[in-house]
């Protein structure tokens, strides 16, 4: 008896144990790497008589870190002692059709309204859930004993950011607006606008910021077509896009600023381009048709609008909503030269995210009569067919 | 016996299988044949199949080759920290797939220690499918190549015949069925993998966007009979690849008798 030895079986060997030796030695840059949805459980750090609720949040992508910090400051508070949460973040359009198909969730924060206007229509949230401030917030004086001087009614927006360029430390590119980013040379990351709320912001911004120069529609139009064309990859969420770009890819991210600062304070090797002109970020929090009824969620809720709460989101990047916590924390923000550079959706349309997202985001392309090349809806959608075609 | 073995299959593949595929199948054809097809043949929708089916098709035709090797060694062969590598075969099957391709990404990405980038490429997506897959092919090929005894192949031997005349005429056929079996799943695997194949293609539309994350995108963007559609499409290439492969198998087998 023998067992055929062919000769190539020792490299074969080397080669699968080479394998598996990359597998176990890349386990490191895994660390630096933001996982597209995590789901934790943060549990109660006291227990008090008062009864314990848990509170499910259900957020968009990049704004995890964030409720972490908040929730363990809230758990501190006398009121917070006895409220529990589940937490689930991913890409903001992603989280929206799991709540559609039952996840449970008793406050939203989602990217961009339009997410919160999709559950109002699935009876998962309330249809004045603008207004749910003036009932569970911290505005309502039954609730807090005294009239806050705010910037009330903030209509149901949580935080504000902006939109930023992220670039290499030092600016090889020397980038510092809008015409840089779209320069041969320019590799952009900016995630998929199908999947990602973020990824929205981010080429409005860029049609905002032509908008805002006194360009034309078309000629806006014109430049989001070379925006998208210079872009180099679209991962499915602003995080995933974060960790594509310290991974090597692109030279330049479109990011909201809060996530930008994030990622400098720990460390990353990279620097934050304020363009001069861009496009004011609106996040909308709101309470579900079960977290009206939840206690710890309307308390939690109140908190995220109060002073205190508003102090930590501040402290981790966003601009407040809070006009108190605003005018202290402003100076650690770049402002804009004239409030025009600094757009608003409602700005680029009067009604607001429901004209806007048809506009450019629809599925369907519809062109006006008399041109085949600048479509009246789904601008977003038609453009999409040139990405990476000049990288 | 035989009864309630057979109530039970046909239960559990109808609540686990049969039902879920109707679903989709109805949510597919909700707006009739030609909405079907227009999703199918749409420009994006056909460049997504595209760039998968030839990932799939490359990446289990490797791991046809690889796996049959690897196979072969962990049973022909003894040496030291056989035990071991035989266990870390099945680990991408343990491995997060996400992880998988950021782990992926930062070996063969813009930052990769080896100098190659195949990120936004196919050939990234066919190494993340290439990594995924691998276990079937072995694992199919292995217990096959275990049962084998040597009294073929040494009677071959001592006629002269030489150890790569005997591979070729006495063992790859006897290997053959299963390592097909093994290369089919491998492919059905493939087609439809998404979270190892989505952060290296830079999932761009129309370039390197794979059908999976193409239908992700449709239905987190509210057009679910249109994934419906695509998810529908992939499933019948693969039905079709297995079929194929399973008649292949079944002939090569009757042949040998």
């Amino acid at each position: 008896m023998f067992a055929p030895r062919p000769k190539w079986s020792r490299s074969v060997v080397a080669l699968v144990a080479l394998g598996a030796l990359a597998l176990s030695t890349s386990a490191l840059p895994l660390s630096a790497a933001r996982a597209d949805t995590t789901t934790t459980t943060v549990a109660p750090t006291t227990t008090t008589t008062l009864a314990p609720t848990t509170v499910n949040v259900v957020g968009y992508s990049v704004v995890g870190p964030a409720f972490k910090a908040l929730e363990t400051a809230f758990q501190a508070t006398p009121v917070g002692h006895n409220v529990a949460f589940t937490n689930s973040f991913g890409a903001s359009d992603t989280e929206t059709s799991n709540v559609i198909n039952g996840q449970a969730a008793d406050i939203v924060n989602l990217s961009y309204p339009s997410n919160v206007t999709t559950l109002v229509g699935h009876g998962k949230v309330p249809g004045n859930w603008k207004n749910q401030e003036l009932t569970y917030g911290h505005v309502n004086a039954a609730l807090t004993g005294k009239r806050q001087q705010t910037t009330y009614p903030t209509r149901g927006i949580v935080t504000d950011s902006v939109v930023v360029f992220v670039v290499r430390k030092g600016n090889p590119l020397g980038i510092k607006g809008w015409s840089d980013i779209i320069k041969s040379g320019a590799q952009i990351v900016t995630p998929n606008p199908l999947t990602s709320g973020s990824a929205k912001w981010n080429l409005l911004a860029g049609y905002a910021s032509q908008i805002a120069q006194g360009r034309s529609a078309h000629k806006a139009q014109n430049y989001l077509k070379s925006l998208i064309a210079h872009t180099v990859a679209q991962p499915t969420s602003g995080s995933a896009s974060l960790a594509a770009f310290l991974a090597g890819t692109g030279n330049v991210l479109l990011a909201y600023e809060d996530d930008a600062l994030a990622a400098v304070a720990a460390g990353d090797p990279v620097q934050i381009v304020t363009p001069p002109q861009t496009l004011l970020i609106e996040n909308p929090l709101a309470l579900t048709t079960t977290g009206v009824t939840n206690p710890g969620a309307t308390a939690f809720y109140r908190y995220l609008f109060s002073a205190a709460g508003q102090g930590i989101l501040a402290s981790l990047g966003y601009r407040s909503v809070l006009k108190s916590v605003w005018s202290q924390t402003r100076g650690s923000f770049p402002a804009f030269k004239k409030p025009t550079d600094l757009v608003t959706v409602t700005q680029l349309n009067t009604k607001g995210w429901p004209g806007v997202d048809p506009e450019f985001f629809a599925s369907q392309v519809v062109f006006s009569r008399g041109t085949t090349t600048y479509p009246s809806k789904g601008i977003v959608t038609y453009l999409e067919q040139f990405a990476g075609s000049q990288s | 016996m035989r009864r309630s073995f057979k109530g039970l299959a046909v239960t559990y593949l109808s609540l686990v299988v049969l039902i879920p595929f109707a679903a989709l199948v109805t949510k597919a054809f909700a707006g009739g044949p030609a909405a079907f097809f227009g999703a199918v043949t749409q420009r994006e929708s056909m460049d997504a199949l595209g760039l998968t089916l030839l990932c799939a098709l490359v990446g289990s035709a490797v791991n046809a080759v690889a796996g049959l090797a690897t196979a072969w060694v962990l049973v022909r062969d003894r040496f030291v920290g056989q035990g071991l590598l035989n266990a870390v075969i099945d680990l991408p099957f343990a491995l997060p797939t996400v992880v998988a391709g950021v782990t992926l990404y930062t070996l063969y990405g813009p930052s990769s220690p080896f100098h190659v980038n195949v990120t936004g490429t196919w050939i990234g997506v066919t190494v993340a499918i290439m990594f995924v897959t691998l276990p079937f092919t072995v694992r199919a090929v292995q217990p096959v190549l275990e049962s084998l005894t040597f009294n073929a192949e040494a009677a071959a031997s001592t006629l002269g015949a030489s150890s790569a005349h005997v591979f070729r005429t006495v063992t790859l056929p006897v290997l053959a069925p299963a390592l097909l079996t093994g290369t089919g799943l491998a492919f059905a695997r493939a087609i439809g993998e998404y979270g190892s194949v989505v952060f290296i293609s830079n999932n761009l539309p129309y370039r390197s966007q794979v059908a999976s994350s193409y239908i992700y995108s449709l239905t987190t963007s509210g057009q679910t009979r249109s994934a419906g559609a695509v998810s529908v499409a992939l499933l019948v290439i693969a039905l079709v690849v297995l079929t194929a492969c399973g008649a292949v198998s079944r002939r090569l087998t009757h042949g040998r008798r």
